[in-house]
């Protein structure tokens, strides 16, 4: 009995050993197929609305099959200073990223660790933000015009004159100065234009809020509004002295695109567009590192431009569900707070997310990764922006959104 | 101390530094909220709009954050301390409030159960400046990370909800033509005021700021003014916050980040020791009134961001100066002499 059973169970450990050295061979070779792509996700900062969507996005995509087998995501959130971001790409590159995902809090202070990073093969991937190192892809909105196509917006709803404020964002940063200036290229056409008030509000609602608030005291006579993100707290400005408000154009806010659909509101004085920076810009830069990780695309490092939202009053359609269906753009009030930015989705590039994707970085249930468009738009040179030594195109403030409706 | 007086001849001359004080801080003060109402009248000429009634309802609205926030800094420093944490504390009381609100019941739940989390925190900064010598600015600045990075967790980075009603009406409501946040303002000052200068607590707060050793010889449990001055200003940082979100009906984490700096500046250009033990809230007030019209005056001149701040910037030093107690004393002595 004894010998019988020793005999069987050396046959058996000797038939489950040879079985498992089948497996450990098999395994060892799907093990290397399955081998996860280390990923990191790099934020400057975090803490407003805008960069924890754009932050959430990825991190749900990643958890979306079959990228959940394939990727290990890990977010570094550096502060507001270049030098802590360089620390910070220094110390992937070191733990061997295969790519980094970022927003880059400067555009030319992190040249020199990207290269580097790129000389050791990580892919550098930007969202929104830019770097000019020419290794690195930037994917980015920031070229399609914001800045000259809301101003004439609002050129044409002030019928050529008026006097106006500009809610900037943050002094100093490219980003900033490329919107205004494109801005400032439309309304020095039109002399009627008259800027009394330009303030920094940081791109945020608060700030916006209370910077409106001091200029609305020294000119309460103020015909429109044109403003960079944190647009929803000048109309809180506005509505803090009385009911009388003004054309303004801002970015994608729930708060500002249900304003603007208010009838209430229209017949108080509101009109204008909502435009500008779509956080679904990581989810789209993210995917397309991931197609060139697992070799669905070949695709040399280069600027790509991400289309600019533009969604006037008349457009802004509210969504019945969690994500954007039947060319929805807005959420109804009480879903989301006012300070959301609703461009998180996109049926085009992102059909696997929905609110909660962006809410809470949390994947779709049921849904894959859907495969992008194969082509890319390629963005057009901006010098400090995208690229050092080179030269912006020749009509670089043309108008792609919108016509000019009053002659200057 | 007359009965023991050994005869009128060997009196000493009468003690008169303290009136002398308080006749300076009572003219530091005055000259601050002098200087105010000079800017208020002088921004007439940046634009005409300038200088109404309109504008110093918009002035007394943005400074009541700072007001608030500002009495509680007061009260750390006047004890030798200072507060980091406050910008955290805002944001704290922000995002407690519009999350909980409705979630955890009727906003009176709410409000004292935020109220009472930064007390407790305000308290935890206390113990580790009292008993475990922590530098107050380490202590603070500590706390103050560990707050606000609960907060983005909390959140996952997007506060979600809406004011609690009551704040909202405090922001944006108004009894007959006043606003509702004017009179809140009035009540406040005139408390805080009370509190600080005409209660023992307050005379205990001035006695560890002074000199901790001799207010724990002379018989006071230095501990307790400490730990109240810590747990009322996240009190009022919360608060605070609260308020911000009955302003813009909403939060956001980086809400409190724009206090911290001005609520230091407030209680120093109203005649504060920034080394604790002397300074008055009225001062206080006068400060944050007067830093944010000049932020309104600034911002209505039509300069670049650049010289707008650099102005800013000189004015502030400006009034330090002019506002200095032994400058004022010498010119008293000058025009009494």
């Amino acid at each position: 009995m004894t010998t019988f059973r020793k005999l069987l169970m050396t046959t058996c450990v000797a038939a489950g050993a040879l079985a498992s050295a089948c497996m450990a061979t098999t395994s060892s070779a799907s093990a290397d197929d399955a081998k996860k792509f280390k990923i990191f996700l790099s934020l400057s900062y975090s803490g407003n609305s805008w960069q924890s969507e754009a932050a959430n996005i990825v991190k749900a995509l990643a958890q979306t099959p079959p990228y959940d087998k394939e990727v290990e995501l890990k977010e570094v959130i550096s502060g507001t200073d270049p030098q802590a971001q360089i620390a910070a790409y220094e110390s992937m590159i070191d733990a061997k990223a295969d790519g980094v995902i970022s927003f880059p809090i400067s555009s030319t202070a992190l040249n020199r660790t990207v290269k580097k990073g790129c000389e050791k093969g990580v892919l550098f991937f930007m969202y929104d933000a830019t770097v000019t190192e020419p290794c690195a892809y930037n994917v980015s909105y920031i070229t399609a015009g914001f800045g000259e196509n809301t101003a004439q917006a609002l050129v044409n709803a002030l019928n050529g004159k008026g006097k106006i404020f500009l809610s900037r964002g943050v002094p100093g940063n490219s980003v900033d100065k490329r919107h205004t200036d494109g801005a400032m290229h439309i309304f020095k056409e039109y002399p009627g234009i008259q800027v009394v008030a330009e303030y920094y509000a940081f791109w945020d609602d608060r700030t916006t809020q209370q910077e409106t608030a001091k200029a609305l005291a020294a000119h309460p006579d103020v015909d429109g509004i044109w403003a960079q993100a944190g647009e929803f707290g000048a109309i809180q400005a506005l509505r803090d002295k009385g009911t009388r408000l003004v054309p303004m154009t801002g970015e994608n806010s729930n708060g500002f695109r249900l304003a603007l659909a208010d009838p209430e509101a229209q017949k108080n004085g509101l009109k204008g567009v909502s435009a500008g920076s779509p956080p679904a810009t990581a989810g789209y830069a993210f995917k397309l590192m991931m197609e060139i990780l697992t070799k669905k695309r070949d695709l040399k490092a280069m600027n790509i431009q991400y289309p600019l939202p533009w969604v006037p009053a008349d457009k802004v359609t509210l969504c019945k569900g969690d994500t954007f269906e039947d060319g929805c753009n807005t959420f109804p009030d009480g879903k989301v707070p006012s300070s959301f930015v609703t461009e998180v989705f996109s049926p085009e590039f992102l059909p696997e997310l929905s609110l909660k994707s962006a809410l809470d970085g949390a994947p779709t249930p049921g849904k894959t990764i859907q495969p992008l468009p194969a082509e890319v738009v390629k963005a057009p040179n901006e010098p400090g922006i995208n690229c050092q030594k080179c030269d912006p195109p020749a009509d670089l403030y043309k108008l792609t959104k919108i016509e000019p409706t009053v002659k200057p | 101390m007359t009965s023991v007086r050994p005869s009128a001849a060997l009196q000493p001359p009468a003690d008169t530094r303290r009136i002398g004080r308080i006749r300076s801080e009572t003219i530091s003060t005055a000259a601050i909220f002098a200087l105010t109402i000079i800017l208020i009248l002088a921004s007439r000429f940046v634009s005409p709009a300038l200088g109404s009634w309109d504008q110093v309802d918009t002035i007394i609205t943005l400074a009541s954050f700072l007001i608030v926030v500002a009495f509680g800094q007061g009260l750390v420093i006047l004890v030798g301390g200072l507060d980091l944490s406050i910008a955290s504390m805002i944001t704290l009381g922000g995002v407690l409030a519009t999350t909980w609100n409705g979630s955890l019941g009727s906003e009176w739940v709410v409000i004292p159960a935020v109220l009472i989390l930064c007390a407790g925190i305000g308290a935890l900064n206390a113990v580790g400046v009292i008993w475990l010598n922590i530098p107050p600015f380490i202590m603070t600045m500590a706390s103050g990370i560990v707050v606000a990075s609960a907060a983005l967790g909390y959140t996952s980075g997007t506060p979600r909800g809406a004011s609690p009603d009551a704040f909202l009406a405090l922001m944006k409501g108004s009894v007959g033509p006043v606003s509702a946040v004017l009179i809140f303002v009035v009540i406040f000052v005139l408390l805080a005021c009370a509190l600080q200068s005409a209660t023992a607590f307050g005379r205990r707060l001035y006695a560890v700021g002074a000199n901790r050793e001799a207010a724990r010889i002379a018989g006071v449990a230095t501990w307790r003014p400490i730990m109240a001055a810590y747990a009322i200003s996240a009190v009022c940082a919360g608060f605070a916050g609260m308020m911000l979100v009955g302003y813009a009906n909403g939060a956001t984490l980086r809400m409190g980040d724009s206090y911290l700096l001005p609520s230091v500046a407030s209680v120093v250009i109203g005649g504060s020791s920034i080394l604790g033990g002397r300074g008055s809230f009225a001062g206080t007030v006068g400060g944050a009134i007067l830093l944010t019209t000049l932020g309104t005056v600034i911002s209505a001149l039509g300069m670049d961001q650049g010289w707008r701040t650099v102005i800013e910037g000189a004015i502030i030093v400006g009034a330090l100066l002019l506002l200095r107690e032994d400058l004022i004393a010498r010119l008293r002595n000058r025009s009494a002499g």
